[in-house]
């Protein structure tokens, strides 16, 4: 049967025909869409959930393979990151049942944080990873890792990028296979699952060693890597990895080449190392071009591999300057690597600049028409003041989600962003620096519960004067409005309960801990302003549901309108909140009511009583 | 239908525009209507971190088995800017002879709001499309037609407005996007098929007809 899917639901749906009963992950994108497809789906007898972070997840989804299910573990590249500490002490045991790792990288950006490739970790925890060029190939070869997984015992990679992930395309959808049926293993085998001496480690890494071996005649077997040799040897020979080998096609007719007289590699396949294919390819062509995004991971290989045979050509890709570790590739890398591939004049892979041309306004991106987290950053602000400080002369540090949105206009508000919980972290920091001015960190729900509360911990323990913001929407709301522990119970799946915040943080020994409303300004600013001058760790909890997700339900916060007499168009409250929702009108600022929530921040931002709010109860 | 006779017909569709303003829905429906005609489709929206405001671009590839979901420059038979600024991030998309729709909607930034930034004027924005050598049509966003009293969503009249007019017919039947709007809104299949149906309409039989081609 033939379905429309995005690259994410090929991969749950490749994992649910492929047998798995437990899938678990992080809201990240260009990942989140797996997890949330199979939510949607609720299929009887599989456990899905989002886990408090990555690490989590895969120790879940570890223990359920150890247990000898199928399970699948999904997140963004930064998630994987969280979750490698693990990731390494599992696949050095490896697996009973089967476990894939799904993880999305972003080449070219779309969404945020470092543009890094995944397929080192890969190399790094000797784990096979699968790298499909397509939504169908995406598919299928979650299917295929999780049989590798099975048959070798070691956890294996799908790695999408984002324009696999995101695409929506046909996919033909296979006959499902059952889930293993045997009841759950307690298989006790210190030697595989502890760490715990020499002997025992030094043995798991040759068994490490020796499973990716056995995955690689695996991966041969089902052929994976597709290699075509042109008729005649000493031309061209092309190594397409992942989904760079979707734009050959385009290439060659931009190139003007016959693709009977090239030869091509498709890597689909990239760890272990398809040695045997390349060597293949580099005794029957004269030059090598090698396509993939981001790092040089087969092209070091390639080069390796040419010396061992004796390769005298050229290779043609990152090494020799040709193409760029930056960005997404598409028809305009091809074409450049085979022209230079060629000895022919390459063409520029970008538009250039033309001189006269009208150039697009700057949309820096802010916080949505009645967002809560807009309240805090005015409050901040304001607070910073009040206090007698000016606004660079404190520092704010800032954390993952919509909470970093205060970097932009008009608040300016947040000066950093590492990783999930590292605004507490780095923020102490600061204090330890000497610095003389109050040290705010700001943070939201779910990135305290993710990597935030053992920083906190840290800064009770060692008394660091410090005020945390915590910027509490009760959802994981950048992402697209996915559960997390502090989400009300009434949206959490059945039989969830809720981690109230509010009773986590005094549990922490926090002593000056306080609640606000992000839609009070005055009382916000005020409560801030007081905890900059207290001793010891501060917290200040400013709590209010996302505007986007009250709204879905039909909630507003009050309503606001403008007095058009007392208006004097002096512009403040736009200044002020920035928010979408205001506009200027021709006798007095306009509110357009489809996208007002309430929330009141422009009518307390207004000096001349020109707007009126009435909050609901 | 196309014949299983003919080779099959490509078409690149790039659409811009602003998160919020239903870009991804023309895009979705366009595919869902290529799917249920047999035509290989290929659908890649991308949109910034914002949930609402951040510019946001979708690439549409009919007809094409197997090919990547990025349109190369100077690719795209079809350009569909929903936003006067963001149309500018289009044009190098567009193929000479291909057809460019824009929706002429200003989405002001605060800064431009303020005057504290510039923004391009429309009639700078036809113009560098025209240097483009594509068809070159403008909507106006204040001349939308009327259903039961309320303007219908630009988004559908601009759907129906690209597969009447523009070299998107030869791919696609009108009947298919339409049972793709129907099955996406079972409950507003009338406003929505009504704003679908609009331009497909005579131009002296529609006298709400907002088409004022430059040219």
């Amino acid at each position: 049967m033939r379905k429309l899917m995005t690259g994410n639901e090929a991969v749950a749906l490749g994992a649910l025909h492929a047998g798995a009963t437990v899938v678990t992950g992080y809201p990240g994108t260009p990942s989140t869409g797996a997890i949330e497809s199979l939510l949607a789906l609720d299929p009887p007898g599989v456990h899905v959930e989002w886990s408090t972070n990555e690490k989590v997840a895969l120790e879940i989804a570890a223990g359920a393979a150890w247990a000898g299910r199928l399970a699948l573990c999904t997140m963004k590249m930064s998630g994987l990151n969280v979750a490698y500490d693990s990731l390494i002490s599992i696949a050095y045991s490896g697996v009973i049942g089967g476990l894939v790792v799904y993880v999305a990288d972003d080449p070219g950006v779309s969404a945020g944080m470092c543009e890094q490739d995944s397929r080192g970790f890969a190399l790094m925890s000797d784990m096979p990873l699968l790298d499909p060029a397509s939504v169908a190939e995406a598919y299928g070869l979650t299917r295929r890792a999780f049989e590798i997984s099975w048959q070798v015992g070691t956890p294996v990679f799908v790695r999408l990028v984002t324009a696999v992930a995101h695409t929506i395309a046909p996919v033909e959808v296979e006959e499902p296979l059952p889930a293993p049926a045997q009841e759950p293993l307690l298989l006790r085998d210190i030697a595989r699952f502890t760490k715990a001496g020499a002997a025992i480690c030094t043995r798991q890494h040759r068994d490490l060693i020796a499973r990716l071996e056995r995955a690689g005649q695996v991966i041969a077997g089902m052929g994976l890597n597709r290699l075509e040799l042109s008729p005649q040897p000493g031309g061209l020979g092309i190594i397409a990895c992942g989904v760079t080998a979707s734009y050959l096609q385009e290439g060659f007719v931009a190139a003007g080449l016959d693709p009977d007289l090239l030869s091509v590699l498709r890597v689909s396949a990239p760890h272990p190392f398809p040695a045997q294919p390349v060597r293949d390819l580099l005794r029957h062509c004269g030059t090598i071009l090698v396509l993939e995004e981001l790092e040089p991971y087969v092209e070091r290989e390639v080069i390796i591999e040419a010396r061992r045979v004796g390769f005298a050509g050229r290779i043609v890709g990152k090494m020799d300057g040709t193409l760029d570790r930056v960005g997404e590739y598409g028809v305009a890398q091809v074409t450049r690597g085979i022209a230079v591939a060629l000895g022919h004049e390459p063409q520029p892979v970008i538009a250039l600049p033309q001189p006269d041309a009208p150039q697009p306004a700057a949309r820096p991106i802010t916080v949505c028409a009645g967002c809560p987290h807009r309240g805090t950053f005015i409050a901040i602000n304001q607070a910073i003041r009040k206090a007698g400080y000016k606004k660079d002369q404190v520092m704010v540090t800032g954390d993952i989600g919509c909470t970093i949105l205060g970097m932009n206009p008009p608040f300016h508000t947040v000066w950093s962003e590492v990783s999930m919980g590292a605004s507490i972290g780095l923020a102490q920091g600061y204090v330890h620096a000497g610095t003389p001015t109050p040290v705010i960190a700001t943070i939201g729900d779910s990135t305290l519960f993710h990597a935030g509360i053992p920083a906190l911990v840290n800064a009770v323990q060692h008394q660091v004067p410090l005020t945390v913001v915590v910027m509490d929407n009760g959802w994981t709301s950048m992402t697209g409005m996915q559960v997390n522990p502090g989400t009300d119970e009434a949206f959490q799946p059945p039989g969830s309960r809720r981690v109230d915040i509010a009773r986590l943080i005094p549990a922490l020994g926090v002593e000056h801990f306080f609640i606000v409303d992000p839609f009070h300004l005055d009382e916000m600013t005020e409560v801030i302003s007081r905890a900059l001058a207290l001793p010891g760790v501060k917290v200040v909890l400013a709590r209010q549901e996302c505007a986007i997700q009250a709204q879905r339900r039909g909630r507003r916060a009050g309503r606001t309108r403008v007095l058009e007499e007392k208006c004097t168009l002096c512009k403040r409250c736009i200044l002020v909140t920035g928010c979408p929702a205001l506009s200027i009108g021709e006798r007095s600022v306009v509110i357009d009511p489809a996208l007002c929530y309430g929330c009141g921040l422009c009518a307390q931002s207004c000096k001349l009583g020109a707007m009126e709010w009435e909050e609901n109860a | 239908m196309t014949t299983s006779q003919e080779p099959q017909a490509t078409f690149d569709v790039l659409l811009v525009g602003v998160g919020g303003q239903g870009v991804l829905t023309i895009g979705e429906l366009l595919t869902e209507a290529a799917f249920r005609q047999g035509i290989p489709v290929s659908f890649y929206p991308s949109k910034g971190m914002a949930q609402r405001g951040g510019f946001v671009k979708a690439q549409l590839r009919l007809g094409r088995e197997g090919s990547g979901p990025n349109i190369p420059l100077q690719g795209a038979d079809l350009v569909i800017a929903t936003e006067v600024s963001e149309a500018l991030k289009g044009l190098p998309f567009l193929r000479p002879g291909g057809d460019f729709v824009l929706f002429a909607y200003v989405w002001a930034p605060t800064e431009v709001m303020l005057g504290k930034a510039p923004y391009p004027a429309l009639e700078e924005v036809v113009e560098a499309a025209r240097r483009t050598g594509a068809n070159v049509h403008i909507i106006s966003p204040d001349s939308l037609p009327v259903h039961e009293g309320v303007p219908v969503p630009a988004n559908v009249y601009l759907l129906g407005f690209v597969v009447a007019r523009t070299g998107l017919s030869r791919v696609l039947e009108p009947e298919t996007v339409a049972q793709a709007i129907a099955a996406r809104w079972p409950k507003g299949a009338d406003r929505n098929l009504f704003a679908f149906q609009s331009p497909c309409l005579p131009l002296s039989a529609s006298p709400h007809h907002p088409v004022t081609d430059p040219s």
